[in-house]
């Protein structure tokens, strides 16, 4: 997204008074928009974000004064943790494998639901509901139930004669169950995707119609480009998501990260770092390289939006 | 399903849509009872006795039915869960207002209107979103220590009225842009302010978003156990998470069945929040077809 | 029927109001010296742990107002991290066992030996008992629950398959030999003989201190060697190959949890805990259990210690220690306050206490407190205390455990590797 600053204002064409007050009166209505955001910035967020910057070149244990401690945290990070290597690859896996699948599972589940079909509803509210159980702690023994050695999944494989390893808690496989659980949780994108499909209005559609345009050319013609702006935004939120994951892991894991920190997710680590180990400063040399990495990511996929998304403005 | 077909059949169209239409509701469906199943085995575990739980049990059918758990539930707290219910209906219900409210006035004003610096607060909104919130946990404690909201509900109602949870400013920008700017530049012309755009063009325009905002806020909201768990104290401010929280305890006996049980109450409102402004999320097309 | 609805909404919103004015308003406390007290456990152990409080402030003279805080263990750390670090510390604070050494390496608790004897009258405890809740010399914490570390038994699923179970006395070769024979005679499809234990760093402190060593020394370094923990997950590794122990994935899916361990999810007839989490087990398993000694070299003693299940503290924050003292004494050793509690936290330290209890409990109680009376005669010495980053060599333990059990390591490897380790994190 490009935004030029601002050379001309709300209202155009009339004489300035002064310059300060011509760049008043520019820039106020936006300011005063923006005011709520901006207060909530200043005084709820920046001072807690810069709190653990400034602690991440620290020695902080929690329960006694930080130590200045330089960039010490960061070297360890770079040459003698092996953790942070194995949160690393966990986590960069874990992006790339529940983002594409998770966001295509959302689109065409909205496309399908978005048709003139009876009880749609009812589908839409079912395919909410896993959604709902969000981070429940259900969600931890129900995930047993399914991917243990004599879980449900196992019991199916049985049956074509197959006899399946615990899932859940054999290392080559436990991150696919997250991955999984995470696809199965796929309520918000596709929310998201239907109200941008909503958004499309009919007679587009219909003015295609009438010139003869096939399903398949109005999906490509008017449904896609119209959505690029929303599915731009799912695979960003979901990325930024995907990176800070720590719920499902915690709860899967009870908290451990294994078996053998086959789900060691970055910010797992860091909050075991953090809680169970008594080290906040390194946690939050940990959280700001995270935050470097997302917002590479991020930049990377707003230089993007001008090859593909397309914007009505 | 038989319905469906029926009624596309007479059509001008030949039996093919039926067969789609076929197609397509046995797809949903199957997907449907992948979806269903773990509320139903969570339906299952709270009507099972407690040593029935466990051991490889993935059949649907408790061998014996109980309600137990349910009064178990509701009353094993000191105090009733009703209250908790309540707790948690006010404190979602103030969060979403506030939430919807100021991240429309911010997204309107990053989609909207000019002023120096915008792309740099636009970056830095963003940035907001990267941040674990462990690393910032002490800071802002302490900051709401001192502010004296400590064992208030403040902490979790206050911030969603100064728009800090920036995924809604981001996904209202991202819906505002696909408002043509005709409506407004032509409404510009006639000589409305900005705050007559945002309250009757923009707002009435992009129904389809406030309601998903609105939904996901609520949910979210209700969902939430870590602000409870770090901010409240007091059992009577307990929130239906935290409440259902107070069950769990690894390194000790875990009440399972109560817990299932008020699991199951608890999804109850939130569904229906979502079945509510579903509709609105529906009809908002409508609104914004014929407005063209 | 109209008026009748406006005054259910008019009731409705009246008392939605009134909660959204307590919990937008800071709560106004009830007079007398405010102090606050925190736990971990469940909504039983709040109903008693209220009750009894509710007695102690009826039973003061100059009024005390006691908050009460309580959540599950997992959310229980990370929130009280967050008020000490925050300065919000709670008064009366329960502390487990290895946190303690935490938490008073940090200078956040406040040394109880001037109450000994007065406000906190526990000297019935034993010195044994009131050296387990002390670190350096001075005394931190009021015991709630004495504990030890043992084997939960399925005796009947040892029955069925006709081998012998394993008791006090039962050498480590022997427990290999008849798990192995298990396997063999089991008539259950995925059901062993054991739990794998080689994971558990409970297990290997008992292990190594059956020879003699310890997990750490008194200056807080590594008090075993490669060879040691080598020839420890070398047992077991055997153990798994023979069918004597469940499989590495079974055993992975433990999360420190009652209902994750492998003998409440039907897949092994022994586990291995703390005796005061026996009632929890037992609420969750089917088959009756029974508790018992690890086993141990031939003629040699378990290595088992008495340690504390869970203590009060204090925090040094505090600003009414004194009634945070007096409430502790009177949970621990008041009658009128300790009999409420019961034997939700663990067998009570005082003998006194414990007799007075004996009545009242119930099958899985009193299995719990002749463990406890069985294993209190045959108690070695307290371990010197752990060092700080202790924590963490439990996680790393479990870890290279499963490397080995996965079959990623040999043995000898894994045991040089949980030296290097644990050794890197004690000095970070």
């Amino acid at each position: 997204m490009t935004m030029e600053t601002a050379t001309n204002g709300w209202e155009e064409g009339r004489r300035p008074p002064s310059r300060f007050a011509e760049g008043l009166r520019r820039n106020l209505p936006g300011y005063l928009f923006l005011s709520p955001w901006l207060i909530g910035f200043f005084c709820l967020t920046l001072g807690p974000a810069l709190g653990s910057l400034y602690l991440s070149f620290t020695d902080y244990d929690l329960l006694s004064a930080p130590r200045f401690a330089g960039v010490s945290n960061y070297v360890h990070m770079a040459t003698a943790d092996p953790n942070f290597g194995a949160a690393m690859k966990v986590t960069f896996l874990y992006v790339a494998l529940s983002v594409p699948l998770k966001l295509a599972f959302a689109l065409a589940v909205a496309m399908m639901l978005n048709r003139g079909m009876r009880g749609l509803p009812v589908y839409r509210a079912i395919f909410y509901l896993p959604s709902l159980l969000g981070a429940s702690v259900a969600i931890a023994v129900l995930w047993r139930q399914l991917f243990a050695a004599d879980g449900l999944v196992n019991d199916l494989l049985w049956v074509f004669g197959i006899e399946g390893p615990s899932w859940i808690s054999n290392p080559n496989y436990s991150l696919y169950t997250l991955v999984i659980l995470s696809v199965w949780q796929f309520g918000s994108p596709m929310i998201i995707f239907l109200a941008g499909l909503r958004q499309i209005p009919a007679d587009m559609y219909e003015a295609a119609s009438i010139d003869g345009a096939s399903k398949r050319r109005q999906f490509v013609k008017i449904t896609l480009p119209l959505l690029t702006p929303v599915i731009f935004f799912n695979l960003v939120i979901q990325t930024i998501d995907a990176f800070k994951a720590f719920t499902p892991a915690f709860i899967v894991s009870g908290g451990s990260g294994g078996p053998i920190n086959s789900t060691l997710f970055y910010t797992l680590y860091l909050y075991q770092e953090a809680f169970g180990y008594f080290r906040m400063g390194y946690a939050s040399a940990l959280a700001w390289v995270l935050v470097a990495i997302i917002a590479g990511f991020t930049a990377l996929s707003f230089l993007s939006t001008k090859y593909w998304v397309h914007y009505d403005d | 399903m038989t319905d469906a077909a029926a009624q596309a059949l007479p059509g001008q169209q030949p039996a093919y849509p039926a067969l789609r239409s076929a197609i397509s509701h046995s797809v949903l469906m199957a997907v449907s009872f992948v979806m269903l199943y773990p509320i139903l085995w969570m339906l299952a575990g709270s009507l099972r006795p407690a040593d029935d739980l466990f051991g490889g049990n993935t059949s649907l059918i408790p061998s014996q039915v109980t309600i137990e758990a349910y009064k178990d539930g509701w009353f094993g707290l000191q105090i009733s869960f009703g209250k908790f219910f309540v707790n948690s209906l006010i404190i979602a219900t103030l969060a979403t207002i506030g939430n919807v409210l100021a991240a429309s006035l911010a997204a309107f004003a990053f989609t909207r209107l000019k002023f120096r610096g915008r792309a740099i607060w636009f970056a830095l909104m963003l940035g907001t979103l990267m941040l674990p919130y462990h690393v910032t946990l002490i800071p802002q404690y302490v900051l709401f220590l001192k502010l004296g909201w400590v064992n208030t509900w403040l902490p979790l109602i206050v911030p969603k009225y100064f728009a800090v949870d920036a995924f809604f400013i981001f996904l209202m920008v991202q819906f505002f842009r696909g408002i043509p700017r005709e409506l407004d530049e032509a409404a510009m012309m006639d000589g409305c302010s900005p705050w007559r755009i945002y309250t009757r063009i923009m707002l009435p325009l992009s129904l389809p978003v406030l309601a998903t905002a609105a939904i996901f806020s609520f949910i979210w909201t209700w969902e939430d156990f870590f602000g409870p768990l770090i901010y409240i104290s007091d059992t009577g401010l307990y929130t239906v998470q935290l409440a259902l929280r107070s069950f769990i305890d690894s390194s000790g006996s875990t009440n399972w069945n109560a817990l299932f049980a008020m699991s199951v109450l608890s999804l109850i409102p939130i569904f229906l929040i979502f079945l509510f402004f579903q509709r609105l999320l529906i009809e908002g097309i409508a609104t914004t077809g014929m407005k063209r | 029927m109209t008026t009748a609805r406006i005054d259910r909404r008019q009731l409705l919103a009246g008392g939605m109001g009134l909660a959204l004015a307590s919990g937008l308003a800071p709560m106004a406390r009830a007079a007398g010296t405010p102090i606050r007290m925190v736990w971990w456990g469940n909504e039983e152990r709040a109903r008693r742990t209220t009750e009894a409080i509710r007695g102690f402030e009826a039973a003061q003279d100059d009024a005390v107002a006691v908050a009460t805080e309580y959540m599950g263990w997992d959310d229980y750390w990370t929130r009280l991290a967050t008020q000490v670090a925050g300065g919000n510390a709670p008064d009366l604070i329960q502390m487990d066992y290895r946190y303690l050494f935490e938490y008073v390496g940090r200078g956040t608790l406040l040394p109880l030996d001037e109450y000994l004897g007065n406000a906190l009258d526990i000297e019935d405890f034993g010195k044994e008992n009131l050296a387990s809740c002390s670190v350096d010399g001075k005394l931190y914490g009021a015991n709630v629950g004495v504990n030890s570390f043992g084997m939960l038994l399925d005796r009947a699923a040892w029955e069925e398959a006709g081998i012998e179970a394993p008791e006090i006395g039962t050498s480590w070769e022997t427990f290999a030999e008849r798990c192995a024979a298990f396997k063999e005679a089991t008539p259950r499809r995925r059901f062993y003989a054991t739990a794998d234990t080689s994971g558990q760093g409970n297990s290997f402190e008992l292990w190594l201190r059956q020879r003699g060593k310890e997990l750490y020394t008194e200056a807080g370094e590594l008090a075993y060697d490669a060879d040691d923990a080598g020839e420890w997950f070398d047992y077991w590794a055997k153990l798994r190959a023979a069918g004597g122990c469940v499989p590495a994935d079974v055993q992975a899916q433990f999360k420190n949890s009652l209902e994750t361990a492998p003998i409440t999810l039907g897949t092994a007839a022994t586990d291995f805990a703390f005796s005061n989490q026996f009632t929890g087990y037992q609420a969750v398993n089917k088959a009756s259990l029974d508790m018992t000694a690890l086993p141990v070299l031939p003629d040699g003693a378990p290595g088992h210690y008495l340690k504390p299940s869970q203590m009060f503290v204090v925090s040094s924050a505090s600003k009414a220690p004194e009634a945070a003292v007096r409430l502790a004494h009177y949970l621990v050793r008041d009658p009128a306050g300790a009999l409420i509690l019961g034997l939700d936290r663990g067998v009570p330290a005082s003998p006194a206490i414990r007799e007075a209890l004996l009545p009242e409990l119930d099958e899985a109680q009193k299995k719990s407190v002749a463990y406890i009376s069985a294993i209190g005669d045959l108690a070695g010495p307290l371990p010197p205390s752990p060092p700080k980053g202790a924590g963490e060599a439990y996680a790393i333990m479990l870890k290279i455990s499963q490397e080995v059990a996965f079959g990623m390591i040999d043995p000898a490897e894994g045991g040089r590797k949980l030296v290097t380790e644990s050794a890197a994190s004690l000095t970070r």
